[in-house]
């Protein structure tokens, strides 16, 4: 048997259904191997190591009585430390709800729970969600697995990192401007963020109600096909939510790309971007090519400003949910997070209508350019290499805010736009650091984009890829 | 009042919300704000009058992947 951290989500589940591995051996793997490298990670803020073993206990007993098992039965899985679980502390990051216990549970986490994954304790995150790069003044930075001094992308930070370390085989993460998809690129794995409204949002830590996106990073776009289908749907909960019919996400992986259109803006993704991100990028679409796919150059005018009315939304709902802890105790935060949140007050409420009334009809152009002739988008997840945590930290030098902020430009846009968008592994940069492959799908086609991805993860060993914890 | 326009901004800010300049990263931020203001200028005319309200839930359903 091979180390049972280097299973990814299916693969580790399969061996549990199989009886090729126990719940208690999988979840003991995963102890052995955080207790053993986070120290120097910090991914993890809560390791709930009694509960899970004794979760897998109830797995393992579970199988042995014949009891048909769910579709993540086994899974030890940790979560960014955002996600309600009743009685429980949920920190968001922060000091100023360091001792905050909900009443409720998240809705993804029971449909988690009921799916059989095991749930190890709470992971690292950019405090109230609020980064692109893993920083947190709270709990420490999270460190990228692949070059400690680096960053992991943010917000979901520990998710990634964790992910990448084969700590757990998957996690949540949130995604309001890119926080699924920052840390699966620069961290070397897969995550999507579904179409808006996809996944319930009920007793999850808000940023921007109209933003805010809940999805799994994973080690590949199967995992997350199967995650997906577990937490999506419609929740009474949370009246946002999407009635769509949830689809069988796995049963799309074929890995025929014949007849597929890739559409490559040429606006705004690639404007100031690193040449070693370029040809990465160049060379994955030649994978896809390889597969059947043809690939198009389109042009998109709506992006400039998709671009300038995502800067907007987030700030706004963001600072009108901080604003009494702003008044009241500013000092709690980050220098980094006051000053993003203390930006939103500027914004004047006609920007903050506007942009929201223009997102409809933005949506609708943009898939007249992009994917009226063709079924998904392709673009670079990040524009340049991975920074260092050094070279992007506002708190020791405000004089980083605009490097800190370019993180998250090409992700952004998918937000505002609603789209659901996969990241995933497309090679390494000259520093030996990952870079990320983002597609896109028109509304509700997360099996469309998940396919594509998992077509490139057939002819591709990227996602399979582990750094060496020493 | 002030003349600078960032700190006229920032009395704006303490006027009407009651939040106050917590740092210079906060500082920083603000200095963002004529690009951004540039980038609406940009799209202005863009959005006009309307008789009906928009809704971005409708247009999600109605770009949606054929057979979901």
């Amino acid at each position: 048997m091979t180390d049972l951290t280097d299973l990814s989500t299916t693969e580790a589940h399969d061996a549990f259904r199989k009886g090729e591995a126990t719940a208690e051996a999988l979840v003991r793997a995963s102890l052995a191997r955080i207790d053993a490298h986070d120290g120097k990670v910090n991914s993890v803020i809560r390791l709930d190591r009694e509960a899970a073993l004794e979760a897998a206990a109830a797995q393992d007993k579970a199988r042995a009585a014949g009891i048909l098992a769910g579709p993540l039965a086994g899974v030890p899985m940790m979560h960014k430390d955002m996600y309600y679980r009743a009685g429980k502390v949920s920190t968001c990051g922060s000091s100023i709800r360091g001792d905050f216990r909900p009443t409720r549970t998240a809705t993804p986490l029971l449909r988690l729970d009921a799916a059989g994954a095991i749930d190890m304790g709470t992971l690292n995150m950019a405090e109230f969600a609020q980064n692109p790069t893993g920083h947190n003044r709270h709990f420490g930075d999270c460190h990228n697995p692949w070059n400690l001094p680096y960053c992991t992308g943010g917000s979901s930070s520990g998710s990634g990192a964790g992910v990448a370390a084969r700590f757990f085989a998957a996690a949540l993460g949130s995604d309001t401007g890119g926080s699924i998809r920052l840390p699966a690129s620069i961290c070397g794995v897969t995550g999507i963020k579904g179409t808006q409204t996809r996944v319930s949002r009920a007793g999850v830590m808000p940023l921007s109600f109209s933003m805010d996106n809940v999805g799994p990073l994973a080690r590949t776009a199967r995992d997350c096909a199967r995650i997906m289908r577990v937490i999506s749907g419609h929740d009474p909960a949370d009246a946002t939510s999407a009635p769509e019919p949830v689809p069988d996400y796995e049963a799309a992986l074929t890995g025929d790309l014949r007849g597929l259109s890739v559409a490559v803006p040429q606006e705004w993704f690639f404007e100031g971007a690193d040449e070693v991100v370029v040809k990465g990028f160049e060379a994955s679409l030649e994978v896809l090519k390889a597969r059947g796919a043809k690939v198009a150059r389109v042009s998109c005018p709506s992006l400039r400003a998709i671009g300038t009315y995502v800067a907007v939304v987030s700030r706004v709902e963001a600072a009108t949910i901080h604003a009494q802890w702003m008044r009241e105790k500013a000092g709690d935060y980050a220098k980094h997070l006051s000053g993003r949140l203390y930006g939103g007050y500027a914004i004047p409420g006609t920007w903050y209508v506007e942009a929201l009334s223009a997102r409809g009809p933005l949506l609708r152009q943009f898939c007249r350019e992009a994917l009226a002739d063709h079924h998904v988008v392709a673009t670079p997840s990040l524009r340049m290499r991975v920074p260092t945590l050094a070279e992007t930290d506002i708190d020791a030098d405000p004089a980083n805010w605009a490097r800190h902020m370019a993180i998250s430009a090409n992700t952004r846009p998918f937000n505002y736009l609603g789209l659901p968008t996969v990241s995933l592994p497309c090679g390494f940069d000259d520093r030996g650091l990952p870079m990320g492959l983002q597609i896109s799908a028109r509304p509700f086609g997360e099996g469309r984009a998940l396919m594509v991805a998992d077509a490139y993860q057939r002819d591709t060993g990227w996602h399979t890829r582990a750094p060496v914890l020493a | 009042m002030a003349t600078d326009p960032m700190d006229a901004a920032k009395e704006a800010i303490r006027l009407w919300t009651g939040v106050a300049c917590p740092n210079a990263a906060a500082a920083r931020a603000m200095e963002d704000f004529p690009a951004l203001i540039r980038e609406f200028e940009a799209v202005r005319g863009t959005i006009v009058f309307e008789d009906e309200p928009s809704t971005f839930e409708a247009a999600l359903r109605a770009e949606k992947e054929p057979g979901t």
